[in-house]
């Protein structure tokens, strides 16, 4: 979510109950304001807090001139001090799924990762795994996942470059009950002209992203209506905490995520 | 300017038989633009027109950026249906209906305070009785602008609606009082749950109602049950027979009669009655504030032991059918109700002595006739509150519990199977059934320290609305097991427990489903029934050999002789 909108999204803002108080608003808009100065960032987003046992983790991501690819993610647990995430590791994204074991507050932590299906000789089996890599990794799978936009939110310049659409209208009553007109922001994994050709009124500047209607098994996104239907929120099963929020017919959307970095499993049992 | 941009008309009559100008160019130029595309009926011309007449009247920034997106924004707006022939007719906006409802919902409120200030005036000596009668409404707002301030909450329009839609349940509904237990979502809807205490009359009227349907003869019901389904079994056999012998073809081998199974269901759990333990508070919910208020039913002790089995999400139905193994009893306003009397017992949390048993005043009786599982207990008047580093200490000894433990019997009293039978044994035989060792779980008031903790993490984490200012912090305490609940508690005198989730508790490292039940053992395992190596000619050979009977007398009769050795062979093989 746009820091400098964060006042007027407050109330807008729920996930699972969970919401923005002032405070943390008044913190996150000035110390996220100085890094976007310091680093030069177009864009500086809020993107979630991860609970942790001992201080949780608050998320922020900037963006420079590509809103998918050059994007840097940064921690903090008292808002004082923003740390640079490193990229995350297929290795260490792979460890995260299989640690169930809380975060702990401590970006130095060392986690030993026993994979039980390995043999007991062979080096893999016993991994360490620094707490920042695994916050890492887990953002990583989080964005991949589910980190959504509104259709139409994201264009693609004809030099290739992604961009926030700075004259975005929002989307309309009907088109905001469809799971299409939401797309996944990530590198597109289907076939270009599956994600064009699927819709009528394509667009080659759009529906060059994944469009959500496609995920796997029918079902896992949630989509309700809210406040006499003028917002659109939308959940995912799979990783409890992630919400996504859009005002129909206002530019006024947003992605946060509130959980404990753990991906939901049994969303095949729930359905 | 004129001479070098002429009008049309004069342009084309002034340049007939000329050679090359710039006038002649710009009209070419014109001509060409002005080209109609085949599929649209639209040309380039007036599309640039349009273009340029929007951005100077709007006058957007950076417009040569985003250039492709205005042409497309114009070209868009064309393509608008027109409604001339529905030009009287008003679209309502979508959200009619649920203003509609709402728009009920407020003038009934709106009445009720209406009626009640006109019977104060008439009647200020009645005073005292109609307060009583007035069901108590916990005030909402007041909490959830704490719960705002620690990060939780509703949205002011949400949390006002409910208020109202809260008061709405205490006019129309026989409650005493009412508080909201929170929000549970769903596939397609989301529930707002209400819960409430019944008036005395009302709950005495259920009481009954309850006894009227349970106690008299449960155990002749189900004998009948079983003896009806005898006969029907009987029945079908019988006609079974009958049809069989009609054709008069070869009659087929007669049968034995299908195995019946011998198995008995251990005897039901009685269910607690309204007013206690599970079902001390009724719970009404709906999908949207101004909807009617639907009670949910009582909840059995099978329904909370069946669904504490399986993962399930709720559907926003509450007539959807819940299809899970192992079965579970009833539409999914049971599994709803099920899911909340677990919540409410997991996750009803106080500051210790928020709280007292009675009514807090010294020289009150504890009840103690329903047995220990069930005091009541009533807001401490002498709560003083405790300090913000005692409330949110990792250890969590200031926190307690107010939700009695929901034992493995899914009774929060323990029920004791063999009660009917004690007597009986008594009188016979000392050494009967052995008695059953009685559930117990953690008592009310138990502290939160005592939970079991999960993953190495405790049940609850605990957190300080503010450190900037912390004159005004509140502690806030969310729970682990049950993701979304939460409660909080000021250094004053006020706490409160809210529920926002799925429904769903966290199951690490996931959730595994019940395995089925082994297949049953035919027959005891003994000799005759063990697999061993069939014997091989040589060993047929040697047994024949050790058996030979001893050479005969030869005058004897060898009939006799060779008959009897080859019976007891039989028999050994056998």
């Amino acid at each position: 979510m746009n820091i400098h909108k964060l006042w007027e999204y407050k109330e807008y803002v729920n996930v699972n109950g969970k919401m923005l108080s002032n405070e943390l608003i008044s913190l996150l808009q000035n110390s996220l304001t100085l890094l976007q100065v310091e680093n030069h960032f177009t864009h500086i987003q809020y993107w979630g807090q991860l609970f942790a046992v001992d201080a949780d983790y608050h998320i922020a991501v900037g963006i420079n001139k590509d809103a998918i690819t050059d994007k840097k993610y940064y921690y903090t647990t008292d808002f004082k001090f923003w740390g640079l995430l490193p990229k995350a590791k297929k290795k260490y994204k792979h460890l995260s799924l299989l640690t169930t074991f809380p975060f702990r507050g401590d970006p130095a932590l060392k986690i030993k990762v026993l994979d039980e299906a390995l043999e007991e000789n062979n080096p893999d089996r016993c991994q360490f795994m620094k707490e920042e890599s695994r916050l890492a990794a887990t953002i990583s799978n989080i964005c991949e996942e589910v980190e959504i936009c509104a259709r139409g939110q994201l264009i693609k310049h004809p030099d290739g470059t992604i961009v926030i659409n700075p004259n975005y209208y929002g989307l309309t009553a009907s088109e905001a009950k469809q799971l299409k007109s939401y797309l996944h922001i990530r590198p597109p994994q289907h076939r270009w002209n599956t994600n064009l050709l699927t819709r009528p009124d394509y667009n080659y500047s759009m529906d060059f992203l994944d469009s959500i209607d496609q995920d796997i098994p029918n079902g896992c996104w949630n989509l309700s209506l809210e406040q006499n239907g003028s917002i659109v929120y939308l959940k995912s099963l799979y990783w409890p905490g992630m919400m996504f929020f859009h005002k129909i017919q206002t530019p006024e959307c947003g992605f946060l995520y509130v959980g404990n970095g753990r991906k939901n499993l049994d969303v095949p049992f729930l359905l | 300017m004129s001479q070098t941009f002429m009008l049309e008309p004069d342009i084309i009559a002034a340049t007939e038989n000329v050679m090359p100008d710039l006038n002649n160019d710009l009209v070419l130029a014109k001509n060409f633009l002005k080209q109609q595309s085949g599929a649209t009926g639209d040309s380039l011309y007036d599309h640039l027109v349009d273009v340029v007449h929007k951005i100077l009247s709007q006058k957007p920034p950076d417009v040569v950026d985003n250039f492709e997106q205005y042409s497309w924004h114009v070209k868009q707006e064309k393509f608008r249906p027109n409604f001339d022939l529905l030009n009287d007719i008003y679209l309502a906006p979508p959200q009619l209906a649920l203003i509609r409802r709402m728009e009920e919902m407020f003038r009934l409120v709106a009445s009720k305070n209406q009626k009640m200030e006109d019977v104060d005036e008439e009647e200020q000596e009645l005073d005292l009785e109609e307060d009583s009668m007035k069901p108590r409404i916990t005030d909402l707002i007041e909490h959830n602008y704490y719960f705002r301030e620690c990060g939780y909450g509703l949205s002011e329009q949400e949390c006002y609606a409910v208020y109202v839609a809260l008061n709405m349940l205490g006019i129309k509904e026989p409650v005493a009082t009412v508080r909201f237990f929170g929000k549970i979502f769903g596939t397609k809807a989301n529930y707002y749950v209400a819960e409430a205490d019944l008036t005395i009359e009302e709950l005495d009227r259920r009481i009954r109602e309850f006894e009227m349907k349970d106690m008299p003869g449960e155990g002749e019901g189900g004998e009948e049950d079983r003896a009806q389904e005898m006969e029907e079994q009987k029945e079908m056999m019988g006609e079974g027979e009958g049809k069989e012998e009609k054709p008069k073809e070869p009659v087929p081998p007669k049968l034995p009669p299908i195995p019946v199974s011998t198995w008995q269901p251990p005897p039901p759990i009685p269910v607690e009655r309204p007013g206690q333990g599970v079902n001390k508070k009724v719970y009404y919910v709906c999908n949207q504030p101004g909807e009617p208020w639907v009670c949910l039913p009582d909840v059995t002790p099978n329904q909370i032991r069946v669904a504490r089995l399986w993962v399930r999400c709720m559907t926003g139905d509450l007539d959807a059918e819940v299809i899970t193994f192992p079965p579970f009893e009833g539409t999914e306003r049971n599994y709803l109700r099920a899911q909340i009397a677990r919540i409410q017992a997991a996750t009803s949390i106080s500051p210790q002595g928020f709280y007292t048993f009675g009514s807090g005043e010294e020289e009150e009786d504890i009840d103690l006739e329903e047995g220990a599982g069930d005091l009541a207990f009533n807001p401490n008047p002498f709560y003083q509150g405790h300090t913000l580093k005692d409330l949110v200490d990792s250890n969590l000894t200031y926190w307690v519990h107010h939700g009695r433990h929901i034992l493995k019997q899914g009774r929060t009293i323990w029920w004791n199977p063999n009660a009917g039978m004690d007597e009986a044994i008594e009188e016979e035989e000392d050494e009967g059934i052995p008695p059953i060792e009685p559930e117990t779980g953690p008592s009310l008031f138990s502290p939160l320290s005592e939970d079991s903790r999960l993953e190495g993490q405790n049940a609850w984490t605990a957190r300080i609305s503010s450190t900037l200012v912390p004159d005004r912090a509140v502690a806030i305490l969310r729970s682990n097991v049950w993701p979304g609940a939460v409660a909080y508690s000021t250094t004053g005198k006020k706490s409160e427990c809210l529920y926002f989730g799925w429904g769903l508790k966290s199951q690490p490292p996931n959730f595994c489903p019940l395995q089925l039940p082994r297949p049953q053992d035919e027959y005891v395992i003994g000799p005759e029934v063990m697999e061993m190596a069939d014997p091989t000619f040589a060993d047929e050979e040697a047994y024949r050999i050790a058996h030979l009977p001893p050479p005969p007398p030869p005058m004897r009769g060898e009939g006799e002789g060779e008959e009897l050795p080859e019976e007891e062979e039989e028999e050994d093989e056998e």
